[in-house]
């Protein structure tokens, strides 16, 4: 079972690198092309024929004119002899069934092609009704398509979506693909902070019942884009090269009450944002341990996966009674002040030892200096080799690494350290966790 | 063509001689001439002569296990190439260079043997054009060297300056190699 969920993963993520290729492929084209756009009045009308041919609704509408003339035009010389002389013969009097100006005749023809045939008018003559006959059939293949190519302009603006974001409000904002119960919690949590945040959610829940969920958090600016987060466009679309932090959580959007999240989404998710850029910090949280080094290889920042902590919560209601008690405290008590929390350390106490610190915040500020979040600086060969040496060798060292599969740099990352040793010096890369 | 003092001149590590000594250097080197792709040093061979370009394009190469689509292969990695400009190849390259072109009115290539007796030639040389070089063997430098003692110092100058560039760049190499060796053991 386990293979073949592997298996499938692979076949995924082969599909995506091939897709992206694919894509990538096209966008070159592209360029290549607008490049050659040649200028002159000849060449003009070419690229003026060239749009219609690709565009499928002007050259079916301009298709029906055509016919809609055609067959004005060829009834009105079948049905020569039922015209008056005059038009004016008529006015004031009843009005003809038959075809007595060119008027009535294109009149006939845009009521017929349009299918809606009042029947005020009609050809009178044999001749004109086989006629008619064979452009009511013709014309019937042609309206069709004309509904069709409306309907696809619709839909294909539908799929573009009629969204645009602000740019400049969209910055260092927190993406959150996928919907589940857990959203919620989540954002009240984060609401609680007291930080003006924006917040752009991408699932295919419903629009409505988002809003429901989302509306109580004023702190919370919620942007929610209907759509599967897995889809580049979409991720381009809500600015992700901008965002602070992009989390993928398990989706249950569109699902029944009973059916699980498909974690194959989160990965391929996960691959389509590092594809964008590798610099965007991705945190996923997955059910299911077997999906953890596929997002490790998609290099996702922080794994996020909470049936490991199980065994040890367990555990220590044995062990040490009182240890999961005071999780309990600390995770569900927590509120806007109380609890853990990840503070800048004050420029003065930069450089002195743990020790310091810890008295600092005790006496201070009265609370528990439990450890630090360091941000460890990422590390990129390419940027340690520089322009030293010869370049031939700089060259093969970077093509060969990357044939390896192995990426030329290490992404910059958080990595904990609880109460070290009293003589340890804190440097400005870290910052205090601390226990109010 | 017939060789000058100021077709040595070209040379850089002539180009501080006098003109007696250069017209010397010109009368002991008999001018050649070969198509493209052809071979004038291979890696590994030792070679008491050096070659001096008057007129083509030449690539160098060193034999170097690379991985490609194909597994583990020995293939002739070029590493630079050389043109002359005065006067420049007389038609283009028969292949298009992937690696950087040094260009100079005319060179010399093997120049450390004219310090060492069968120094080791530590790349493939194959000419890319048609090419029009002179070959300036170990014995007759070594007699000019003797009729005339003092370009000995000069000569031997250019030489050395060479390579003590050579090596501060193979160290700076080597530097990059552990750490990238260290780099890929550690992901």
């Amino acid at each position: 079972m386990k293979d073949i969920n592997i298996k499938k993963i692979n076949d995924f993520i082969d599909r995506q690198v091939m897709l992206s290729n694919e894509l990538k492929l096209k966008n070159s084209y592209n360029t290549f092309n607008d490049d050659q756009v040649p200028k002159s009045k000849n060449n003009i009308l070419k690229i003026f024929l060239n749009k219609i041919e690709s565009n499928d609704l002007i050259k079916y509408a301009i298709l029906s004119f055509i016919m809609l003339l055609f067959s004005t035009i060829l009834l009105s010389i079948v049905e020569w002899n039922t015209f008056s002389s005059s038009a004016s013969d008529h006015l004031g009097k009843d009005k003809p069934t038959y075809f007595d100006t060119f008027f009535n005749t294109f009149w006939w023809s845009v009521v017929t092609f349009t299918t809606v045939g009042y029947g005020d008018v009609s050809p009178v003559t044999h001749i004109g009704k086989i006629i008619s006959i064979i452009i009511m059939l013709l014309n019937f293949g042609i309206v069709t398509m004309l509904g069709g190519a409306v309907a696809s302009v619709l839909v294909t603006e539908k799929l573009k979506g009629d969204f645009v974001l602000d740019k400049n409000k969209f910055k260092n904002h927190i993406i959150i693909a996928g919907w589940n119960k857990y959203i919620e919690p989540m954002l009240k949590i984060i609401n609680n902070h007291n930080h003006l945040t924006n917040i752009i959610l991408i699932n295919e829940e419903k629009n409505d019942l988002v809003e429901q969920s989302t509306l109580l958090f004023k702190n919370l600016d919620i942007i929610h884009l209907k759509a599967n987060p897995s889809n580049d466009t979409i991720l381009n679309k809500s600015n992700i090269k901008n965002c602070s932090v992009f989390m993928i959580i398990p989706d249950t959007s569109g699902l029944l009450p009973n059916q699980k999240a498909d974690e194959n989404k989160t990965v391929l998710t996960a691959l389509t944002a590092k594809s964008i850029s590798e610099e965007i910090r991705v945190i996923a949280h997955i059910l299911n341990q077997d999906y953890e080094s596929h997002l490790q290889r998609a290099n996702v920042n922080e794994i996020v996966h909470i049936d490991s902590h199980i065994p040890h919560f367990l555990a220590k209601h044995i062990t040490d009674p009182g240890a999961p008690q005071l999780y309990n405290e600390l995770l569900h008590k927590e509120n806007g002040k109380n609890g853990i929390h990840v503070i800048e350390i004050p420029e003065e106490l930069i450089e002195l030892t743990h020790e310091q610190i810890t008295a600092y915040f005790k006496l201070k500020q009265n609370c528990i200096l439990l450890g630090y979040a360091i941000n460890k600086a990422g590390f990129s060969i390419v940027d340690q080799m520089g322009d030293s040496g010869s370049e031939i060798i700089r060259k093969m060292i970077t093509e060969q690494i990357d044939n390896a599969g192995i990426k030329l740099s290490i992404d910059e990352n958080i990595v904990v350290k609880i109460n070290p040793e009293n003589t340890y010096r804190v440097n400005n890369k870290h910052k205090a966790i601390i226990l109010r | 063509m017939k060789l000058s003092k100021n077709d040595i001149k070209k040379i850089n590590i002539f180009n501080s001689l006098s003109d007696n000594i250069c017209e010397e250097i010109s009368n002991k080197i008999k001018l050649k001439e070969c198509k493209p792709n052809n071979k004038l040093f291979s890696e590994g061979e030792t070679g008491s002569s050096m070659i001096l370009v008057f007129q083509g394009q030449i690539e160098i190469s060193k034999n170097m296990a690379v991985k490609s689509s194909d597994g583990f292969l020995v293939t002739q990695k070029p590493i630079i190439r050389f043109e002359t400009t005065d006067p420049p190849p007389d038609s283009d390259p028969i292949t298009e260079s992937t690696v950087k072109i040094s260009k100079n009115s005319a060179f010399g290539i093997g120049e450390f043997s004219l310090v060492l007796d069968n120094a080791i030639r530590t790349a493939n040389v194959y000419s890319t054009t048609n090419l029009v070089y002179g070959i300036l063997k170990l014995s007759d430098f070594t007699d000019i060297v003797k009729k005339y003692p003092e370009i000995g110092g000069k000569i031997y100058f250019e030489v050395a300056k060479s390579a003590v560039q050579n090596l501060a760049i193979a160290t700076q190499d080597i530097s990059n190699l552990t750490q990238a060796f260290f780099y890929v053991l550690n992901r």
